[in-house]
């Protein structure tokens, strides 16, 4: 996928009269057009970047939303670092992209190359693991939160196979509740990274594998060393996809536990929530969410940077 | 061609631009748009500009209410806003500050109104608690709560709930047990019931982790006092205390009895139990009854939460909820006589029939007879009082309430961490105290 759109500049340099008509083309473009692109531009500058701008300046200092903002300097990041609450989300987070990222991305693909081929009712299963994907966030935390009930279908399963020791109030004990959202929400994105894989597959040259069974390759290596190179492409977006989903996490973790119990399952992004809205710390609040912003960027731009450089 | 081509698009254009400023118009404010009326006039210009509510309502019973009370208001035209109060809350300081804030909002008495006032956000409405204004005869505890440290009042109260332990009346006959007097007995009955195989007390701390301070805000009202308890809540004692020790003392010994299921519920979802009859009792408002299916209102009673030390002033929960306006209000006479509509007796008459729950009127001139008994009742509990406190939200923060849920649920879930817990919870509140 990359590889044809960083090809696309190269070839396009083929015939002499390209530039000639770019300028032309560029001169054409009627005013109404512009109008058509500067308007959402604007709406987006004004409604998107300013505010977000403003939650630098605001993470510098001391607001409750009444008068004027009070500056503090440095305090809210000195704070975060005294603050016991900020360690947990950030271990949880942490916990959050490696689990939910890894598994979904593992058995996203595994679904993904196991449905791959034509085979009878394959349709009906790539429906329905990709069915959880169109409902919201927070409907299928109300959802799992039903399920996870004391006396729920969780627990009663468990006791119907004789694992009753094992039952236990999933979403109230602070050692699982974080754990029994991360199931909520890799059930949840399982289908949509199979999607996205299995277009990935779609684009693979079949002969090459063929190929490499006729060299007496095994099934995994043929995967590996045939297959898996053939989707950097989808990679590059699976991996910008997840990271930036795990990060932004927030509805499905605030609908099954907001974040507790005793602040267990709390994440930067629902514990910036807290702060902001709840508490009406707003500086404080902005402050976690530049972390967050940082965070997101630093890891998207070392990725893409790395995978740039290797192609 | 290209013209007519042109014309249609320029249309389109314009369309969307005229659609763009009118969103861009409508997230800037919603007050009312007479810019030259009230700004500098004062009230005696009977400026009559529209009005608007903004309320926090939002469930279907008590937004239909509020509507029927402000069709019957026959001053200036007025709109209600209706926002989620989780909405609400956060946007408060937005809508006040902001240029054009809306005339009359609905939200709590206590800590939080005050805290507005100060900044001199909130609308003086002195006079209505003067000579014949609509809140002249409402109670002390009311005049006090609405009144800001210099002596204003800015607050119009119009309705309340109390706290109680409910139970069914039915089951209590059919287990052959009667309401507790003293706290010993309170105790000896929940044993009782635990033997039986019935849950004593049912409490959803789930989603609902602040349902945990309704025992903490009751045991050091009856431990320590409501003096303590206020001054406590606003940062003049240490949760990490010898008094505030006492109290989890007391509910630890709690813990046992409590449905270790509603951990996992929320305030609503506990009510089951208790309509199930697998649970006997449940420490709760009684705006819980809008929770309870209609059959069984009729069965639910209440007592209340049982005397520790006598010597201590009487002191129960009334959340009070009501009104204020924005001081930069355009329309400020139209502001108050909305409100004195909104508090006069026959408003809070038909605001609390049809509101569901089981809501007080403020004023001593509703007519109270045609009330169920369980409210009559209420009224009684509360009029016994010597002191109303709010909840530990209303009497001092949304911020300190967080870290009260962290400290209560890992209480009750740790209750041989106390020292630990209690250490934490006072770390948390020096920085909301700072903060």
């Amino acid at each position: 996928m990359s590889s044809t759109q960083v090809a696309t500049p190269e070839t396009s340099s083929h015939d002499g009269r390209q530039p000639v008509r770019a300028g032309r083309r560029w001169r054409r473009v009627p005013p109404l057009v512009w109008v058509f692109l500067l308007v959402p531009l604007a709406v987006e500058l004004a409604w998107v970047f300013w505010p977000a701008l403003n939650s630098f300046s605001l993470s510098l200092t001391k607001w409750n939303g009444v008068g004027a903002a009070e500056p503090v300097g440095l305090d809210n990041y000195r704070r975060m670092f005294d603050d016991p609450i900020v360690r947990t989300a950030v271990t949880n987070t942490v916990i959050w992209i490696v689990v939910f990222g890894g598994l979904s991305v593992l058995i996203g693909l595994g679904l993904a190359v196991a449905l791959n081929r034509p085979r009878r009712g394959v349709g009906l299963y790539r429906s329905a693991i990709y069915l959880p994907m169109v409902f919201a966030l927070a409907v299928t935390g109300l959802f799992w939160r039903v399920l996870y009930q004391p006396g729920g279908t969780v627990n009663s399963a468990l006791e119907n196979i004789g694992l009753d020791g094992v039952a236990r109030q999933w979403l109230a004990d602070p050692d699982t509740a974080l754990y029994a959202v991360l199931v909520a929400a890799i059930w949840r994105q399982v289908g949509y990274i199979m999607v996205l894989y299995l277009a990935g597959l779609k684009g693979c040259d079949p002969s090459l594998e063929e190929a490499a069974a006729v060299d007496g390759a095994s099934a995994w290596q043929r995967f590996r060393y045939v297959v898996f190179p053939q989707l950097r492409g989808v990679n590059t977006v699976v991996f910008a996809i997840t990271v930036i989903d795990s990060l932004r996490t927030f509805d499905i973790v605030w609908a099954m536990t907001r974040g507790g119990p005793y602040n267990s399952s709390q994440l930067l992004s629902t514990y910036m929530f807290e702060q902001g809205f709840t508490a009406l710390n707003l500086g404080y609040s902005s402050a976690l969410a530049v972390v967050i912003f940082v965070l997101a960027i630093g890891f998207i731009i070392t990725y893409l940077v790395r995978a740039t450089r290797e192609d | 061609m290209s013209t007519t081509d042109l014309s249609r698009r320029r249309f389109l254009a314009g369309s969307a631009a005229i659609g763009l400023s009118g969103a861009l118009g409508g997230c800037v404010g919603s007050g009312g748009s007479n810019d030259g009326g009230g700004g500098g006039g004062g009230e005696s210009a009977g400026s009559s500009g529209p009005l608007t509510l903004q309320s926090s309502a939002a469930d279907p019973q008590p937004k239909a209410a509020l509507k029927a009370v402000v069709d019957t208001f026959d001053g200036p035209e007025t709109t209600i806003n209706t926002v989620a109060v989780e909405n609400f809350r956060a946007q408060l300081p937005t809508y006040l500050t902001s240029e054009n804030p809306p005339d009359v909002l609905t939200w709590y008495a206590g800590s939080v109104a005050r805290d507005y006032a100060s900044e001199g956000l909130l609308l003086d409405v002195s006079e209505l608690w003067e000579g014949d204004g609509a809140c002249a005869g409402f109670s002390d505890a009311l005049r006090e709560l609405s009144t800001t440290e210099d002596g204003t009042q800015i607050f119009v109260p119009t309705h309340y709930y109390w706290w109680g332990v409910f139970h069914r009346r039915s089951a209590f006959d059919q287990w052959g047990i009667q309401a507790p007097e003293t706290w010993d007995d309170f105790l000896a009955l929940c044993e009782t019931l635990l033997g039986q195989g019935i849950t004593p007390l049912t409490m959803g701390t789930g989603s609902t982790p602040w349902m945990s301070s309704g025992w903490f805000d009751y045991l050091n009202l009856r431990i320590n006092g409501p003096e303590f308890h206020l001054a406590l809540l606003s940062g003049e004692h240490s949760f990490d205390s010898a008094e505030v020790r006492a109290v989890m003392d007391e509910y630890a010994k709690l813990i046992p009895f409590i449905d270790p299921n509603g951990r996992s519920y929320s305030w609503q979802e506990a009510v089951t139990p208790l309509v199930q009859n697998k649970a006997a009792m449940y420490l709760v408002g009684a705006f819980f009854t809008e929770s309870v299916p209609s059959d069984v209102v009729d069965d639910i009673d209440f007592f209340r939460v049982p005397i520790i030390d006598d010597s201590l002033p009487l002191a129960e929960e009334a959340p009070t909820d009501g009104y204020f306006a924005a001081s930069r209000t355009d329309n400020p006479a139209g502001a108050k006589e909305l409100m004195s509509h909104l508090a006069a007796p026959e408003s809070q008459e038909v605001y609390v029939a049809k509101a569901g729950g089981a809501f007080l009127p403020t004023s001593t001139d509703v007519d109270t007879s045609g009330f169920s008994p369980m409210i009559q009742k209420g009224i009684t509990l509360l009029e016994e009082s010597d002191q109303l406190t709010q909840f530990f939200n209303r009497d001092s923060s949304d911020e300190l309430q967080t870290t009260a849920d962290t400290a209560l649920t890992r209480f009750l879930d740790q209750p041989d961490q106390v020292d630990d817990i209690l250490a934490q919870w006072q770390q948390a509140a020096e920085q909301v105290f700072q903060g």
